[in-house]
């Protein structure tokens, strides 16, 4: 780990035990910087570290996301007077394990981290009406004894099928278990017709775990108004359009809808919430 | 981080034969046949994480598990005379973009490799890979050979249906070695070992598709057997050029006649002296590239 080579460190937070909560801007629905920047919002988190982009990124210019230029970002937060640390970070393009091994180092040495959480979404065909689902991967007994204390779905089953890959987020845990740092990988399901939308109870199911794990005392007010405007705004275009009032339906009631009938209701949704917004 | 090895055998003066996937997989089907036919034990490994990304993970019960890298293995086989030191690659290392290993990456795990034969008193090392040519799926592919060192030569040339880069037309004796089966060759030769590059020949035609093409790997298998002093059952791998030709064959039927035509060709012809009566053109040849990839709808790739 060299200084000024591969990150740049601005402040040294004084933490004698943390808590590191990893998010990845390439995540379903955006929900991992969703949480994470409710939470850097809510606690004033400040930066002190960035991984720099040379060797883990290709730079061979910038993409362009909704008319803005984007940039690789890998940077950690620290709250005063919280056990808390969040690294926020594109997911690297090379040097994979090199760029693990750096967040790691950076985390045990400057952080004290003892524990590593990464968030993100999980699409569901379930209704926006239904209670989000917290699922949660552990990469050791230990911490899945832990994680049984809290209202979370921990036993799942899966093999990585054929053509796709392991999550970048399986990797940092499997090489967090290599130094003996207990971690999880938390993922909250949200509606597939919410994903090109934010999902803010999708993003409080996740922040109120960590407010119960880390005692972080939020206040969760703003972001309950949120739930509540964007319920009131989808029950306006299941009145105005009685055919998506139709496929919400049977969403609650568990029947699939088909093709046509999802890509209409996504598009649909997404339109208007971003018309009234 | 690097090598991992499970034992440590005493070996007297052994031979490496190291191999990773490429064109045709000609390399790895000859050398893990070989490994097989010898019965080798494991060695060790080299750590993969740092080379690759994981490609299988295991939950169970909500607890990670663990997570399933491509391999990259040693093997030792002693044989009573000069021993075996076996290295089989899963993958090359790459950047997701290209097949093949090069750059950083690509040095260190070459240097891995010798970092092993070395320690175990290796000074000679063989590589395997695959040779483009214009040549006819129906004919016996050669072995092209190269040498990292001119007093290889005369030994390269001795061994039976090889041909040097100078045998080649219009080679003059030039040429490019792709990925870990060619650096290898320069990183032992940075580190004081003789090592010959073994490539067995696949047609031009074919070369861009994912499939084997053990007609090659059976050549490159004759070749290493001989270099070994190692006689290796053929049924094995006969089997599998039955079956790839046969394959083969029901696609090649399946070709519009006028490029059949053409490809038909390339059975009287050999590239080292063009023959009679029609030897296929550099306009021909770019023409049934053309029609073969539209055909497929696909770029050619290769070494």
């Amino acid at each position: 780990m060299s200084e000024g080579q591969s990150f740049k460190l601005f402040a040294k937070p004084k933490l004698e035990s943390s808590s590191l909560v990893v998010a990845w801007n390439q995540d379903v629905g955006k929900v991992g910087p969703g949480v994470v920047g409710y939470l850097n919002r809510k606690l004033e988190g400040r930066e002190f570290a960035e991984i720099n982009p040379e060797g883990f990124f290709s730079l061979g210019g910038v993409s362009v996301e909704e008319d803005i230029a984007q940039f690789p970002e890998s940077k950690f937060y620290w709250y005063p007077e919280k056990s808390l640390v969040i690294f926020k970070s594109d997911i690297p393009q090379y040097e994979w394990y090199g760029f693990l091994s750096l967040v790691l180092d950076i985390a045990e040495k400057y952080c004290k981290v003892k524990e590593i959480y990464t968030v993100g979404g999980m699409v569901s065909t379930a209704a926006h009406t239904t209670p989000r689902m917290l699922l949660s991967v552990a990469n050791s007994a230990e911490m899945k004894m832990m994680l049984g204390h809290y209202e979370l779905v921990s036993d799942m089953d899966y093999e990585t099928q054929d053509g796709q890959r392991p999550t970048f987020s399986s990797f940092l845990l499997w090489a967090a278990k290599r130094r003996n740092i207990v971690g999880a990988s938390l993922w909250v399901t949200l509606p597939f017709y919410l994903l090109a939308v934010a999902d803010p109870q999708a993003c409080k199911k996740l922040a109120e775990f960590f407010n119960g794990r880390l005692e972080l005392g939020i206040d969760f007010s703003d972001i309950d108004e949120e739930i509540v405007s964007q319920n009131k705004e989808i029950a306006q275009v299941r009145n105005k359009f009685p055919e998506l009032d139709d496929y919400i339906s049977k969403l609650e009631g568990n029947v699939s809808l088909n093709v046509n009938e999802s890509e209409k209701l996504v598009r649909e949704i997404e339109e208007w919430l971003r018309r009234t917004r | 981080m690097g090598v991992r090895l499970y034992k440590e055998p005493k070996l007297n003066e052994p031979i490496m034969v190291a191999c990773w996937p490429g064109i045709g997989n000609i390399g790895v089907i000859a050398v893990d046949i070989l490994r097989r036919v010898m019965a080798a034990e494991e060695l060790g490994e080299i750590e993969p994480w740092e080379f690759f990304y994981p490609r299988r993970v295991l939950i169970r019960d909500g607890e990670l598990k663990g997570l399933e890298f491509p391999s990259n293995k040693f093997y030792f086989k002693k044989t009573g005379k000069k021993d075996v030191l076996f290295f089989i690659g899963e993958e090359q290392p790459s950047d997701g973009i290209r097949a093949y290993a090069e750059g950083t990456k690509a040095y260190r795990m070459a240097n891995l490799v010798i970092d092993v034969a070395l320690k175990f008193g290796c000074h000679r090392v063989y590589t395997s890979g695959a040779a483009v040519a214009p040549i006819h799926h129906t004919a016996r592919s050669r072995v092209w050979v190269v040498p990292n060192s001119e007093n290889l030569i005369d030994e390269a040339k001795s061994y039976e249906n090889t041909v040097l880069m100078s045998d080649i037309e219009d080679r003059d004796g030039q040429g490019n070695i792709t990925g870990l089966n060619g650096l290898l060759l320069g990183v032992a030769r940075k580190r004081g070992l003789e090592a010959i590059c073994v490539m067995g020949e696949v047609p031009v035609y074919i070369h861009g598709f994912p499939i084997p093409y053990p007609k090659g790997s059976k050549s490159v298998l004759e070749v290493l057997s001989t270099a070994l002093g190692i006689e290796v059952p053929m049924d094995e791998i006969n089997a599998l050029v039955q079956q790839s030709e046969s394959e083969i064959d029901s696609v090649y039927e399946r070709l519009p006649s006028e490029i059949k035509e053409q490809l038909d060709k390339l059975k009287y012809v050999t590239y080292a002296k063009p023959s009679e009566p029609e030897p296929i053109t550099e306009e021909d040849k770019k023409k049934i590239l053309q029609e073969i990839d539209k055909l497929f709808k696909r770029e050619p790739g290769g070494d």
